[in-house]
């Protein structure tokens, strides 16, 4: 109520009545009205201001955390010493405490702010959408991809770099595949994000929206072979003729899927890593 | 991981090369595989028997999901090409291994082949399996009572012997050691 009227009256006067109603906490404001003060400052009828928009807590729907772990907490399988990627882990969570990194998957739209010596107002903000997230511990990175002004421009953030002053996700969502690359080969349009969309709210509770959208590419020749099954994209609309489509069907390995020896079972890590990660970012 | 063998292939590898490729390496050890399901114990090239080890006991983990288990029944469908055999892995060899953890299969060397390729040559068995085994342990029994006993009389009789010109026939030696 003091900010309100802080617009219409001196601040000597707001603070003398935050200390009287301060000093009687049992006391009500009856007496004191702020429509009484604005009219005793100007003669003009006041102003009409909305009340407050109540925030309805829903406490009946079950509120499900959602158990994400971010994907450079999983060390890689190898021979390599866990230590390496427990210390990692313990920078990795100090940096979270300060930063709130939430939680995005590729084909989520991102603006990112970084520190810049060389801007006027010292931060440079880019939006895009997330076509890659490589890197396990603390080099993690993400690639945003945007066109702007009609050039296709990639940045490749360090999740974990001290400049970054604020990761924002605008739209949380899925895409069909892991790995959006072939958003270099596409039309354009299906790489373009408004600068200043605004956050499209989403709820911890529901499911992750996959998007189904299948890509218009640009005609041959592209960066990589996309139709070849080694790179199982799902999310290409192929216009290709029938014979290139099964010449790269010839390529694909079927037996690779009952190869064991290539399956890489993080559930029992996860759940170690999710408890640990969680102990300490609560502390 | 193998790590003794992950120096020889280089940058940590675990795939050895062997037939023709990708595809005929995996038929190649399916074969063995389901070799070895029918079996229970097999003689095979070192290299091979060592490739194959890690499939079947990851093999016997599938069997341990159950039948139910759509992703179980497909892997148990590619590897075991004779299909009586995943009856066996579901009903037999899974239940056998439930207390067990992980190294279910056991690998030994044996001498090289009799051929002119004098090649490195294992045996595999699955744990447990109905034939004798393979590592027989001999107590040492030369210092029980009994066999004391009877060194200590074998000596005496040729002591007599070798005094005495041999006259009659003599006595039989061996009267025995007993186990």
């Amino acid at each position: 109520m003091a900010a309100v009227c802080g617009r219409f009256l001196e601040p000597a006067v707001v603070r003398g009545l935050a200390q009287a109603s301060a000093a009687r906490p049992g006391a009500r404001c009856r007496y004191f009205s702020s429509s009484a003060l604005l009219r005793a400052n100007s003669g003009e009828p006041p102003k009409f201001q909305p009340p407050p928009k109540p925030v309805i807590i829903d406490k009946s729907k079950v509120v499900v955390e959602r158990r994400f772990l971010s994907p450079e907490f999983i060390p890689p399988r190898g021979r390599k010493d866990p230590l390496k990627y427990y210390i990692e882990r313990i920078d990795m969570i100090r940096r979270r405490k300060v930063l709130n990194i939430p939680e995005f998957y590729v084909g989520s739209i991102l603006s990112v702010t970084t520190a810049d010596p060389y801007a006027s107002d010292k931060t440079s903000r880019f939006v895009g959408i997330c076509i890659q997230r490589g890197g396990k511990g603390l080099g993690a990175t993400f690639v945003l991809r945007n066109v702007i002004e009609g050039q296709g421009v990639e940045f490749c953030y360090e999740i974990y770099n001290p400049r970054i002053q604020e990761i924002k996700v605008l739209k949380l969502e899925k895409r069909l595949d892991d790995n959006l690359m072939y958003l270099r080969d596409a039309l354009p349009e299906y790489s373009t994000f408004d600068v200043n969309m605004k956050p499209v709210p989403y709820s911890p509770n529901d499911e992750i929206p996959v998007n189904q959208l299948k890509v218009k590419m640009k005609p041959k020749p592209w960066s990589k072979r996309w139709e070849r099954p080694y790179f199982n994209i799902q999310g290409i609309h192929f216009e290709l003729p029938e014979e290139i489509m099964e010449e790269a069907q010839k390529l694909s390995q079927p037996w690779i899927k009952f190869d064991m020896l290539r399956e890489y079972n993080t559930s029992e890590l996860e759940k170690k890593i999710w408890n640990e990660v969680n102990e300490k970012l609560k502390k | 991981m193998r790590l003794s063998l992950a120096a020889a292939i280089y940058h940590g590898r675990v795939h050895r090369r062997l037939g023709l490729g990708p595809r005929s390496r995996l038929d190649m050890l399916r074969n063995l595989v389901t070799a070895l399901v029918r079996h229970e114990r097999i003689e095979a090239p070192w290299a091979r028997a060592d490739e194959m080890r890690f499939y079947a006991e990851r093999l016997i983990d599938y069997g341990k999901r159950g039948d139910a288990d759509e992703q179980a029944m497909r892997m148990a469908d590619f590897w075991l090409t004779e299909k009586d055999l995943i009856h066996k892995l579901f009903k037999l060899l899974a239940p056998r291994f439930q207390s067990y953890s992980g190294n279910y299969t056991r690998l030994l060397q044996i001498p090289n082949r009799e051929n002119l390729d004098r090649a490195k040559m294992a045996v595999i068995e699955y744990k447990g399996n109905p034939f004798p085994p393979l590592i027989v342990v001999h107590r040492d029994n030369e210092k029980t009572l009994l066999n004391q006993l009877l060194k200590g009389y074998r000596e005496d009789i040729l002591k007599t012997r070798a005094t005495q010109v041999p006259e009659e026939a003599p006595a039989s030696l061996y009267t025995g050691t007993a186990v």
